[in-house]
């Protein structure tokens, strides 16, 4: 069972850019001012890059760790995925915070218990254990819904937008720049979470163009996104916290209908809790496959690495600012170097077909 | 097995006669005794209720009598008038037929016993459904006959390629199950998978399609739908046109189809005799029906406890003034509505009809009027409640399903609120996509999608625009309109 | 091992279930139910000294077997060193939990307008489960006098003061509300600069009771009280954060002007009342040399009614002449001088001059951030057209 290729694309031009809608547009505002949408541009064309040296990657029909298998032999492979799912999961924690502040926040009207997060390692345990298929039909699915909600509160933002809020262009400097490129690190790693993906899909013509447009169109709804969001919100953008549930709120109807922007942030959220748990299934099957195992293993596996991210999450339960920054700040270059380095490398090394004498690759 | 059994056919009647009795030791199994034209000793054994007498008279015995020929079975068969005759030479399959309803002939010199098919069964009219309901289209719904139920497909599709394989299931109730499909238009594996499936079906006794329903689906355990139903041969056979293979199962009128999809139920047999923007409009609606059904009730318990600007402020009020004196919490209040009427609605299905009308009276004074002066509920509690009741009968096959969903969403909001909704939403999402029957995923055509079979959907195109078979199921004849 | 695992999915389903269910009958994860709940509809907040009382207008459901409409009330006061002080104190005395979801309307009283207004209204910035739209207002007098007086159009004072700010009210020309989101933007930008309606409480004459309702009887018990209408055609004017001046309600007509929100607004010229059915206007960022402003209205009007009485013609067609076409704009441009006027005394920047400057360019910027309102060249031009 394996994924088809329109799903990835769905995927990166539909739920990717939604991953990043949390707290990246109030940090990168607060970084950066009206220039927060420089950052992401930077991000979204150097990982759109790296995701055609991975789709490149993917017309060898194999995956990953059986091209590093029949490189390096089997050791070297099972090394790799095993310090490759440690960094996906170092990816994933993140993502993971941020879903424990969102719902905290948009989910209640008053300051919840803590617990009220842990069914998500649940979910998370669950969905991680499933077959590949299921993500791609997932894909399928999220991609209207993400499609409709991102609309819907589009609509209901442009009342309130001023985009002259954006002006001028580069007033944060290169020291702005630099500084929120170096805090959206651990945002962007979306070719990263492709990696596992690659021989799991039928490569087609033209696939890594494909690819590399939708991921830029979805990163061109994240600039528009993050344009709104400082209309809206201006100088106080970098108090807004959970930009995609706040940017909505400002309709005229509000006192008539309710908070139904709030029904587009749910949307979002659902489409975010599949998200922050993606690069936990890539981790899971790497090991998997590299131990040969999947039926006894990914379920045991799954519930193992959840659990730790569970009492990690809630160790961790009020030092949720210096985990952020600790992710963005002190420790972001290891997104760089695991999720692009790798990625290029093999890209480079095992990207090269080698039976061009017409035989179709392995 | 028994020595009666293992025996053979003797020639004389009388032993013969006796043997086969003593396997069949019941009193409603009759013996008649007579002798044939040539003074030869005869023994019809059969069933009392289940043997058209009359016909038998007619048909076997009256040119028995007559016959004074060899005494060899086939000779003898020759000259009974049923057009139903069979040869059997086995006591225990003779006991089968009488079992049937089939009489059994025996008589001296005699080398096997005759059957005739002259089976009389009780049978109800054709009659339409009570559960499908239809104002345009045809009204005619199965029966419990499987005969008869071929039937009424047969004169719907009047092609050689309409293939009906017999089958038998159950130990003791040796259910004549028809397996139909549409040879060139299902796919030959599936029929194979659902042959072996049904073979391997080892159980006393199959009383109803759903029986077989478990042993059909690829997660027998699963809470997710997998099988689909229909009670009428039009829809039956429109999903055998499609593809699909059928299962008439003797004593059921309620017909299974492989593989299923999801959006099937969304989907009526009148939405194809209608304008195709009212089906897509009517669709529409069913499936708006049914997430109000599911969600209403949870939203409106996790409003009230964790996220009160789900509501307009108005709003809020008229509901916080009408909940300002309940005793209970608003998701037990809620809970306590549901199971009111789950029982109501048990118990209004199960009552004889005279004093259904006792029991609406009742359910609505006890609900509506007095459980709201009293101040044990609420009436918002009861509105929600009554349209989540209403919104689950727009799409009747899911029922099961949706009403356990909807108690299991109300638990989530009762305890987690709006984040518990969405968690079990996207659960309940990951299983529904990850379920596939026969290699056809159950969520098809929108996880995975397929743009082409999306005419037929949720929307419905116009039937010029239907030119090809659904694509998920594969079929090996793809164009159905040329 | 496993038939333990074979059924270890089915086990956990079932330990999960019975968490949930649990979860449910228990029902406590801090959390606050609408029974528990004190939904404020609006609070007014003054300041003693060191010490801020805020006064929420809370609201009470009604029961189903009440026919009337209308919403009840009750004002509850806590007092504090800090906003969420006087919450605890509101909590602490009548065990309702305040919740401010649903709080529109935040009334500044005289006293807590003369410092900087952040000083209270950070906390409604920072708490995430207060939304930013709620409106803004300064009042005369006592912020809690204004929430606790009874109306004379509504049982409940935030309500009718609520219509106040409308969006026909806006329409109208009368009143230019401002929403959190809107003055913290302009407090915090270069400008430093915001608005907000300036509201003023009078008695109506020959009423001596509230509307009705609970909060009505409270007031009853406090001895009979006049029922007020409120007005809102004054704007207050903030710089820094600290009210500096209020604008006129002709000044602020012309402000609802220039912010092209007039429609079906009447404005009065030598006897004659005047309808605006377009608006069109704008404060344009002028360069070149000391930079300016130019204040730009234009707009289609029509007669609405005079001083005297007028023949059957002139009424069906309504058209002005070009006499009062030019006079019109006259007073329509002395409007906005005199709001340019009032802006400039109050160092108010409440057309984001400074703003537009940084949007402009950063160089004119720095060049001419530091320079006073009162030396900007400002340009004003009206014209009001007759809709023939």
């Amino acid at each position: 069972m394996t994924l088809r290729p329109r799903q990835i694309l769905f995927f990166l031009a539909a739920v990717a850019p939604v991953g990043k809608l949390v707290l990246l547009p109030a940090q990168l505002a607060g970084i950066a001012g009206n220039d927060l949408w420089m950052p992401a541009l930077a991000h979204l064309l150097f990982q759109a890059a790296l995701i055609f040296c991975v789709l490149l990657l993917a017309r060898r029909e194999r995956t990953v760790l059986s091209l590093i298998r029949a490189c390096a032999g089997g050791g070297c492979a099972a090394s790799f995925a095993v310090l490759y799912a440690l960094f996906l999961l170092f990816c994933a924690f993140l993502p993971i915070v941020e879903q424990k502040v969102m719902v905290r926040s948009i989910f209640y009207d008053t300051i919840p218990a803590h617990l009220v997060f842990a069914p998500f390692f649940l979910f998370s345990a669950y969905l991680a254990c499933r077959p590949l298929p299921a993500l791609g039909r997932i894909w399928d699915i999220l991609t209207p819904v993400s499609v409709v909600c991102l609309i819907g509160l589009f609509l209901l933002s442009a009342g309130s937008c001023d985009f002259g809020a954006l002006a001028p262009a580069g007033a944060a400097g290169k020291a702005g720049f630099f500084a929120g490129t170096a805090a959206a690190f651990s945002r962007f790693s979306d070719a990263a979470f492709l990696l596992p993906l690659v021989g799991r899909f039928r490569y087609e013509r033209g696939f890594a163009a494909k690819g590399v447009l939708c991921y830029l169109a979805g990163g061109g709804v994240l600039l528009l996104f993050l344009a709104v969001f400082y209309g809206v919100f201006g100088e106080i953008a970098p108090l807004q916290s959970l930009a995609f549930a706040r940017v909505g709120a400002f309709f005229p109807a509000r006192g008539v209908v309710g908070r139904i922007d709030y029904l587009f942030a749910f949307g979002l959220a659902f489409v975010m809790a599949f998200y922050a748990v993606l690069p936990v299934h890539g981790a899971v099957g790497l090991v998997c496959e590299a131990f040969g195992e999947r039926k006894l293993l990914a379920p045991l596996l799954s519930a193992g690495v959840n659990a730790a991210l569970f009492a990690a999450v809630y160790l961790l339960n009020f030092y949720t600012v210096t985990v952020v920054s600790l992710f963005s700040g002190t420790l972001f270059w290891v997104f760089p170097v695991f999720g692009a380095l790798v990625p290029l490398l093999l890209a480079l090394l095992l990207g090269r077909r080698r039976d061009r004498g017409g035989r179709r690759a392995e | 097995m028994k020595k009666e059994e293992m025996r053979e056919i003797s020639g004389n009647a009388q032993k013969d006669g006796a043997a086969l009795k003593a396997l069949l030791p019941a009193q409603d199994i009759l013996c008649f005794h007579f002798a044939d034209g040539a003074g030869r000793n005869a023994v019809c054994v059969f069933a009392d209720a289940l043997t058209d007498k009359d016909l038998l008279a007619e048909q076997v015995l009256r040119p028995f009598r007559a016959y004074a020929g060899g005494a060899q079975a086939e000779e003898v068969a020759a000259h009974l008038l049923s057009p139903e005759v069979r040869v059997q030479t086995s006591f225990q399959k003779l006991a089968e037929e009488v079992l049937a309803g089939n009489p059994v002939l025996l008589w001296d010199g005699g080398d096997a016993g005759i059957a005739a098919g002259t089976k009389k069964v009780p049978l109800r009219a054709v009659a339409e459904p009570p559960t499908d309901v239809a104002i345009k289209g045809p009204r005619e719904g199965f029966v419990e006959d499987v005969k008869t139920n071929t039937a009424l497909v047969r004169r719907r599709l009047k092609t050689g390629e309409l293939r009906i394989e017999m089958l038998t299931v159950g130990r003791r109730t040796a259910t004549a199950v028809a397996l139909c499909w549409l040879e060139g238009t299902c796919r030959a594996d599936i029929v194979e998978r659902v042959k072996k499936k049904l073979a391997a079906v080892d159980i006393d006794g199959v009383p109803d399609s759903s029986y077989l329903v478990r042993f059909l689906a690829d997660r027998p355990r699963s809470l997710i739908k997998q099988v689909g139903t229909t009670e009428k041969p039009d829809i039956f056979c429109a999903k055998l046109c499609e593809g699909r293979a059928g299962i008439l199962t003797d004593g059921s009128p309620i017909a299974l189809t492989l593989p299923y999809l999801l959006v099937e139920d969304f989907q009526s047999g009148e939405d194809y005799f209608v304008p195709a923007y009212r089906a897509t409009f009517t669709r529409l609606l069913r499936l708006f029906a049914l997430l109000v059904a599911i969600y209403l009730p949870a939203f409106y318990v996790a409003a009230q406890i964790f996220k009160l600007q789900l509501l307009p402020i108005r709003l809020l009020l008229t509901i916080a003034g009408s909940v300002r004196d309940i005793p209970l919490s608003p998701s037990l209040e809620m809970l306590l509505v549901l199971l009111v009427l789950e029982v109501l609605n048990e118990a209004s299905i199960r009552m004889p009809k005279y004093v259904g009308m006792a029991l609406s009276v009742v359910g609505a004074l006890v609900l509506g009027e007095t459980a709201v002066s009293a101040g044990f509920v609420s009436t918002p509690a009861i509105i929600i409640i009554a349209f989540s009741g209403i919104g689950l009968y727009a799409v009747p096959n899911l029922i099961e399903e949706t009403s356990v969903l909807r108690l299991l969403m109300l638990l989530v909001a009762g305890s987690l609120g709006t984040y518990g909704i969405v968690l079990l939403s996207a659960l309940v999402t990951v299983a529904l996509t990850t379920t596939e029957n026969y290699g056809v995923p159950l969520t098809a055509p929108f996880a995975p999608w397929i743009a082409r079979d999306l005419k037929d959907s949720l929307i419905k195109s116009h039937l010029l625009s239907l030119e090809m078979r659904p694509a998920v199921l594969k079929s090996p004849n793809k164009r159905r309109l040329k | 091992m496993s038939k333990f695992l074979k059924r270890l999915p089915a086990k956990l389903w079932m330990i999960v279930c019975a968490a949930i269910t649990l979860a449910f009958f228990a029902n406590d994860f801090g959390l606050v139910d609408l029974q528990e709940t004190a939904l404020v509809l609006a609070a007014g907040i003054d300041r003693d000294g060191e010490e801020f009382s805020l006064t929420a207008q809370i609201a009470v459901p009604k029961g189903t077997d009440r026919t009337t409409g209308g919403t009840s009330s009750v004002e509850i006061e806590g007092r504090g060193a800090t906003i969420p002080e006087c919450l605890s104190d509101i909590y602490a005395r009548t065990g309702w939990v305040p919740k401010l979801v649903f709080c529109d309307l935040l009334v500044l009283g005289e006293t807590a307008t003369r410092g900087d207004v952040f000083d209270c209204l950070d906390y409604f910035l920072r708490n995430e489960y207060i939304p930013d739209a709620c409106l803004l207002a300064a009042c005369a007098g006592s912020a809690k006098e204004l929430i606790s007086s009874a109306s004379a159009i509504d049982d409940t004072s935030a309500l009718a003061l609520l219509n106040l700010f409308s969006e026909a009210a806006q329409k109208s020309g009368q009143v230019v509300p401002c929403t959190l989101r809107e003055f913290a933007i302009g407090y915090f930008g270069e400008s430093r600069s915001g608005y907000m309606p300036y509201v003023r409480a009078q008695a109506q004459e020959g009423s001596e009771q509230g509307a009705g309702g609970q909060g009505a009887a409270q007031n009853a018990e406090q001895g009979q009280q006049a029922q007020k209408v409120y007005s809102a055609r004054e704007t207050a004017l903030f710089s820094g954060g600290a009210l500096t001046g209020v604008l006129t309600s002709e000044e602020t007509f012309a402000f609802s002007l220039l912010l092209e929100k007039v429609y079906a607004g009447a404005v009065t010229a030598d006897d004659k009342t005047y309808v605006i059915l377009k608006n069109k206007g704008g404060a344009e960022l002028v360069k070149g040399g000391v930079p300016g402003l130019a204040l730009r209205v234009e707009c289609k009007v029509q007669i609405a009614g005079e001083h005297k009485a007028a023949p059957p013609d002139e009424l069906a067609a309504g058209e002005l002449s070009e006499e009062e076409e030019v006079r019109l704009s006259q007073t329509l441009e002395e409007h906005i001088r005199s709001l340019w006027q009032a802006c400039s005394e109050a160092d108010c920047d409440l057309f984001f001059f400074r703003r537009s400057l940084r949007r402009a360019s950063r160089e004119l910027f720095a060049k001419w951030k530091e320079l006073p309102l009162s030396e900007l060249d400002v340009r004003v031009h009206a014209r009001a057209k007759s809709l023939r």
